[in-house]
C-alpha cells in the first residue's frame, strides 16, 4: 500500500491560494444572501416560521442528503493516484456523511411527520438540479473544483448547526429533540479549516482551476437555494 | 481635482457617565436595576459615554446645539469664515424634530447664508452618505468648500419612563434593552475644501454597499413588540398606541447582528479584487465596531487570505466616547487626529458598519502635506 499523504495547514498560502481564498469568502456571504432571500429562510429570520415549515424543510432536504453520499463517493473515486492525498480527504468525508438521513428521518417523526411520507417524497426540481450538477462533476477526472461545493456544503451545515437548529428550537418550542441532524454538523474543532487550507493550497496550481472552484462553488450555491425555494413553490 | 479634509471638530455633552452613573441617570425601570446591563456593557467594551439629558431628564443640549458645537469648533481650528461654506450637510438618526431635515436646524443654529443644503437620513452610515453628497459636489464643481456634521442625541429614547410606557420590565426583551447600554450622544465635523490647507487627509475614495434586499431590519424604531402586527407607528390611531405597542421604542434582532460583522468583510474583500483596497497600504483604521467581532474564525480565514489588518493598526475610541451612531466615524476622526497618531503619507481607512438593514460604508484618506 502506498504512503498516504495527509493534507495540513500551510504555514502560509501562495498569492492564488490566497486570492481564491479571499473569492471562496465572498461566494459564501453571497450565498448566505442568497439563502435570506428564500421566503422558508426569511421566515426563520423575521420569527414567522413554523412546525410545519420545519417538517416542509426537511421532507425537502431529505432526498439531497441522501444523494450526498453518493456524490462525495463518486468524487472520492475520480481521482487519480496523483491525487491520492485529496482523495483519502473526500473518502473521510463520503464515510462521515453516508448515513446521515437516518438522522434527518428521525427528526421528521419527532416533530410529528409520518416515517413513510419522508421516505416517499421525491426530489424537488431544485434537486434535481443541484444533484444533476454535483454528479456530472464529481463524475469529470480530478475534479478539484469540487472543492467549492464542498466549501458551500459543509458552510451550510454548519450554519445549521450554529444557527438554524436554535433558532428552529426556539421558534417551535422544540428542546433540540427533533434538530439532531443539524446539530450533528457543528463540529467546530477547526480542522476542516486546515484541511481547507490545505486543500486550496494543494489544487490552486493555475488560475484556471481557481476559477473552476468559484464558478462550481457559486453553481452549487445558486442551486441550492433553488431547491429551498421550490419548498413554497410546491406546496402552494 | 481632490477633496481634503482640512480641519475636524467634536463635541460631547456634560461630562463622561460611567458604567455605574448610567441607569442612574437612565432612569430604573419600574424602579428594577437592569438585569441585562452588566452582560451587554461587558460585551461591547464601553467604559464611560456622554448624554445630553441629565439625570431629571432635562435636556441640556438638543441635537441642533450638539451639531453646532462641534461645527464651531471645526471652524474655529480652520481658517476657512464661516460665512465663506458652500455646501452644509449634515447626518442623524432623529433629529430634533420630525421635519424639516436636520440641516435646516442646524443651518439656522449656525447662522450661515446661502449654503447648499443636504441632510442625509439613515443610522451610522448616513455619516458616509453626508461625506461623500459633499466631496462629489466639490468635485463636479459646484462648490470649493462643505461643512459635513453628523450629530445624534439618542438618550432621549432611554429614559425608564420610554420603556414603563411600552409596558414596563415585564414587556422588555433583549432585543428591546440591548441599546440602552450600547447608544450614546455626541456629534462630529470635518471642512471639505477643494485645496489642501496645511496637513490635512486627501480623499481617496468613499465607497459602500447595502444589503437591504437580503436581510430584514437589524435596528431600527418603528415597529410594534408583537412580530405579528405589520404596523408601523403611524399606523396606530394615535401616538400614545404606539407607543404603548412598543412602536417607539428602538430595538436591535440581537440575532442578526453577526451579519455585519460578515458583511463587513465581504465589502472589504469586494474593495480588494476590484484592486482599489491594498491591505498591505493600510496604516490605521478606525472603526466604531469593537476589533474583537472581528477575531475568531473570520480573522484567522482573512490572515490566511492575506487580507488581514494587525490589531496594532486598529483605532478606536469607542470605549471613552461611547457608540454614537452616525457621530461616531468623526468623533473618532478628530480624536485620532488630535492624537497625532498619523505622519504624512499614511494611509487610513474608515470602516463605517451600519446593522440598521445592513449597511457598509468606507473611506479611504491619505495624509498629506
Amino acid at each position: 500500500m502506498s504512503e498516504v499523504v495527509n493534507i495540513q495547514r500551510p504555514d502560509t498560502l501562495s498569492e492564488l491560494s490566497q486570492q481564491t481564498l479571499r473569492r471562496l469568502m465572498r461566494a459564501w456571504f453571497d450565498f448566505e444572501r442568497r439563502l435570506s432571500r428564500v421566503n422558508i429562510i426569511n421566515r426563520l429570520d423575521v420569527g414567522s416560521f413554523s412546525i410545519d415549515d420545519y417538517r416542509n424543510l426537511l421532507l425537502n432536504l431529505r432526498p439531497q442528503v441522501i444523494e450526498g453520499g453518493r456524490w462525495i463517493s463518486r468524487c472520492a473515486s475520480s481521482f487519480d493516484r496523483e491525487h491520492a492525498d485529496i482523495r483519502s480527504v473526500v473518502i473521510g468525508h463520503a464515510k462521515d456523511e453516508h448515513r446521515d438521513y437516518e438522522a434527518l428521518e428521525q427528526d421528521y417523526v419527532a416533530a410529528g411527520g409520518i416515517l413513510s411520507d419522508i421516505r416517499a417524497r421525491q426530489r424537488n426540481p431544485g434537486t434535481e438540479a443541484l444533484h444533476a450538477f454535483l454528479m456530472y462533476r464529481a463524475s469529470q477526472p480530478n475534479p478539484t473544483d469540487m472543492l467549492g461545493a464542498m466549501w458551500i456544503i459543509e458552510g451550510l451545515g454548519e450554519k445549521m448547526a450554529n444557527d438554524w437548529a436554535d433558532r428552529i428550537d426556539e421558534l417551535t418550542n422544540g428542546n433540540g429533540s427533533y434538530t439532531k441532524f443539524m446539530r450533528y454538523h457543528g463540529d467546530n474543532d477547526g480542522t476542516h479549516m486546515d484541511k481547507l487550507y490545505g486543500l486550496v493550497d494543494r489544487v490552486c496550481i493555475d488560475g484556471r482551476v481557481a476559477d473552476n472552484i468559484i464558478r462550481t462553488a457559486h453553481v452549487v450555491g445558486r442551486l441550492y437555494a433553488l431547491q429551498l425555494e421550490e419548498i413554497d413553490y410546491i406546496n402552494e | 481635482m481632490s477633496v481634503y479634509i482640512t480641519s475636524t471638530g467634536s463635541f460631547l455633552p456634560g461630562p463622561p457617565i460611567d458604567n455605574e452613573e448610567m441607569e442612574e441617570l437612565l432612569g430604573f425601570v419600574n424602579g428594577n436595576q437592569s438585569r441585562l446591563k452588566k452582560r451587554i456593557l461587558k460585551s461591547n467594551g464601553i467604559k464611560t459615554r456622554h448624554y445630553a439629558i441629565n439625570k431629571h431628564h432635562e435636556t441640556t443640549h438638543s441635537n441642533a446645539d450638539l451639531a453646532i458645537q462641534a461645527a464651531r469648533q471645526c471652524m474655529q481650528r480652520s481658517g476657512l469664515p464661516l460665512n465663506k461654506i458652500g455646501m452644509l450637510s449634515c447626518a442623524t438618526t432623529q433629529g430634533d424634530m420630525v421635519i424639516p431635515g436636520f440641516g435646516s436646524m442646524v443651518q439656522a443654529g449656525l447662522g450661515i447664508s446661502d449654503v447648499e443644503l443636504h441632510t442625509s437620513h439613515g443610522i451610522c452610515s448616513s455619516s458616509a452618505m453626508a461625506i461623500k453628497s459633499a466631496v462629489n459636489n466639490l468635485l463636479v464643481g459646484d462648490q470649493n468648500s462643505a461643512l459635513v456634521i453628523t450629530s445624534e442625541l439618542v438618550s432621549r429614547l432611554f429614559k425608564n419612563t420610554r420603556y414603563e410606557a411600552a409596558g414596563g420590565v415585564d414587556a422588555i426583551d433583549f432585543n428591546a434593552e440591548f441599546l440602552r447600554w450600547m447608544l450614546s450622544d455626541g456629534a462630529g465635523a470635518v471642512l471639505l475644501e477643494t485645496q489642501p490647507r496645511n496637513r490635512c487627509l486627501r480623499i481617496n475614495w468613499i465607497r459602500s454597499f447595502s444589503h437591504a434586499d437580503a436581510y430584514p431590519v437589524c435596528m431600527g424604531i418603528g415597529t410594534p413588540s408583537d412580530k405579528n402586527d405589520a404596523r408601523t407607528w403611524q399606523d396606530f390611531a394615535t401616538y400614545a398606541e404606539a407607543e404603548a405597542a412598543g412602536a417607539l421604542l428602538i430595538k436591535q434582532d440581537v440575532r442578526l447582528l453577526e451579519n455585519i460583522v460578515k458583511l463587513g468583510v465581504d465589502g472589504a474583500l469586494r474593495l480588494i479584487e476590484e484592486g482599489v483596497l491594498d491591505v498591505n497600504e493600510i496604516d490605521h483604521l478606525l472603526c466604531h465596531y469593537s476589533s474583537h467581532y472581528f477575531r475568531g474564525k473570520i480573522y484567522d480565514m482573512l490572515e490566511m487570505a492575506g487580507a488581514a489588518i494587525p490589531e496594532e493598526k486598529w483605532y478606536t475610541n469607542l470605549y471613552t466616547r461611547g457608540n454614537t451612531g452616525c457621530a461616531s466615524i468623526l468623533i473618532m476622526l478628530n480624536d485620532f487626529l488630535q492624537d497625532e497618531r498619523a505622519k504624512p503619507g499614511d494611509n487610513i481607512v474608515l470602516m463605517i458598519p451600519e446593522s440598521g438593514r445592513f449597511n457598509n460604508a468606507y473611506v479611504h484618506l491619505t495624509m498629506v502635506e
